[in-house]
């Protein structure tokens, strides 16, 4: 296999064998990510160990289509000008909606139930209420 | 005119100004160097809309499970496949059409057009599997209420009568048609007014929320809730004075068939929590993606008129790079809709 690589580096290109080797590992590394479908999985592995796992199944996947099916392994220096904006790009425009809206759900109840107004005893004509959980409003 | 600048500056002094040889930005053809700035403004679009997917899912406050909306993981795996393949067979193209071998270029190039099609074909078995369950993505087909409340039973209850209206304003009303008023009938009886009434007379008892629910569930059967309660009859089938036919119970295929399952003219608004977040964003990347897909068979249907030698190498290569760019978002897509 180094003497196959070696030798498509020397050339410029990949051979057709190294093509279907490629072929070969997207199709195990997409049953790996089938794996996770099945009861076994879903019953043995935390949910947050589930995702990174496919997230990282994803990124070897999209790895190897990048670097020898769009060919970027025997490119000049350019394709990090290209390919490292882009990703970076994609990563931080994710994380900067994370607090906002991707976390809405973790403290929304909280800083709502803690805010809540509550109808004075007056009013009311009964004992102070608890403030109301606010888990179950539409918003 | 350049001549005459390179006469002038040749005679204004020797060696004044250098002649300047003009170099290309990239080591690379144009065609290439502008299909892959292409690529990277389609790599932000992309980003753009599954940056999104993913920040509104996890911020969501309810996510129909996969089961829930008739997604099935097998087609998905099934299509991240046959992209795959069809990655393989353009590289096999492009290696083909560099040895000038045409008509084995030309072959490869016809699987790589099938292949896509059958995604195609794929991913419209997927999207009427939601249609016929009356998961659209835009109003007014989209019936989808994300909680059982009064506004839901509300809906259930017009369109009941809108039926009924209909099918009595019939002069000459067929078996069949009588059949339908008569199960809008005990659909109402059974349903919606007991739902109505007991939330009507004690809205803080669970009681009438138990009875919306009941009634969201006869009509669309959510999995994921009759996994979690497996074994549990309905108690409203058995109450009612007219026979209905099973409802809420497993057909043969496997899959819990609810009354707008077994009536397909009912139509009726149905309750999935989270369901009008996801069918936006579930067709909004899947019909991004499809319509890419669509141009790049477009584009290889083009191709294919051509003779695929060695002068069509730089343009199958190009062509190559845009459907590698398809595989890849398929890829991330893959995982984020089907198995998270």
């Amino acid at each position: 296999m180094t003497n196959e690589t070696s030798h498509n580096d020397h050339q410029g290109h990949g051979s057709t064998g190294l093509y279907v080797t490629v072929f070969v590992a997207l199709c195990i590394l997409t049953s790996m990510s089938f794996l996770t479908y099945f009861d076994f999985w879903r019953e043995r592995v935390p949910v947050g160990v589930s995702r990174a796992f496919m997230m990282a199944v994803s990124c070897c996947k999209a790895m190897l289509v990048i670097t020898f099916f769009m060919h970027l392994k025997w490119e000049a220096n350019w394709k990090w000008v290209l390919t490292v904006p882009a990703s970076l790009l994609a990563i931080v425009l994710m994380l900067v909606l994370v607090p906002d809206v991707g976390l809405r759900m973790r403290h929304a109840s909280y800083t709502r139930m803690i805010h809540a107004a509550e109808v004075s005893p007056e009013v009311s004509g009964d004992h102070p209420k608890e403030p109301h959980d606010a888990d179950h409003s539409s918003t | 005119m350049s001549d005459d600048h390179k006469s002038d500056h040749q005679d204004s002094g020797h060696g004044h100004s250098p002649m300047f040889e003009y170099q290309p930005a990239l080591p690379i053809s144009i065609g290439k160097t502008f299909m892959w700035l292409f690529l990277s403004t389609e790599i932000m679009f992309f980003a753009a809309l599954i940056g999104t997917y993913i920040v509104l899912r996890f911020g969501a406050v309810n996510w129909p499970s996969t089961h829930d909306v008739h997604l099935a993981e097998i087609w998905g795996a099934t299509n991240t496949f046959v992209l795959i393949c069809s990655s393989v067979t353009i590289v096999l193209a492009l290696e083909a059409a560099k040895k000038n071998l045409a008509s084995a270029a030309k072959g490869w190039m016809v699987l790589t057009f099938a292949l896509g099609a059958v995604f195609l074909g794929i991913k419209m078995f997927e999207y009427n599997a939601k249609f016929s369950h009356s998961l659209f993505p835009i109003y007014p087909h989209s019936q989808i209420y994300e909680k059982a409340d009064v506004y839901y039973a509300q809906a259930v209850r017009k369109r009941l009568n809108g039926l009924k209206a209909d099918l009595e304003n019939t002069t000459e009303r067929t078996e069949a048609q009588n059949e339908q008023l008569t199960l809008i009938d005990s659909i109402s009886l059974d349903y919606v007014v007991p739902a109505e009434k007991a939330i009507r007379e004690d809205p803080e008892s669970p009681a009438g929320r138990i009875l919306l629910l009941k009634m969201a569930d006869a009509i669309y059967p959510r999995a994921s809730v009759h996994e979690h309660h497996a074994g549990i009859r309905h108690a409203a089938a058995q109450s009612s004075k007219f026979k209905l036919i099973s409802t809420g119970s497993e057909a043969a295929a496997g899959h819990l068939q609810g009354l707008n399952d077994q009536y397909h003219w009912l139509k009726l608004p149905i309750m999935i929590p989270g369901g009008n977040m996801w069918v936006s964003t579930y067709f909004l990347l899947t019909g991004f993606h499809a319509l890419h897909v669509v141009v790049g068979l477009i584009v290889f249907a083009l191709l294919l008129r051509m003779t695929l030698g060695t002068s069509k190498a730089g343009l199958i290569e190009n062509i190559g790079l845009y459907w590698h760019f398809v595989d890849l978002v398929w890829i991330f897509l893959f995982p984020l809709l089907y198995l998270f």
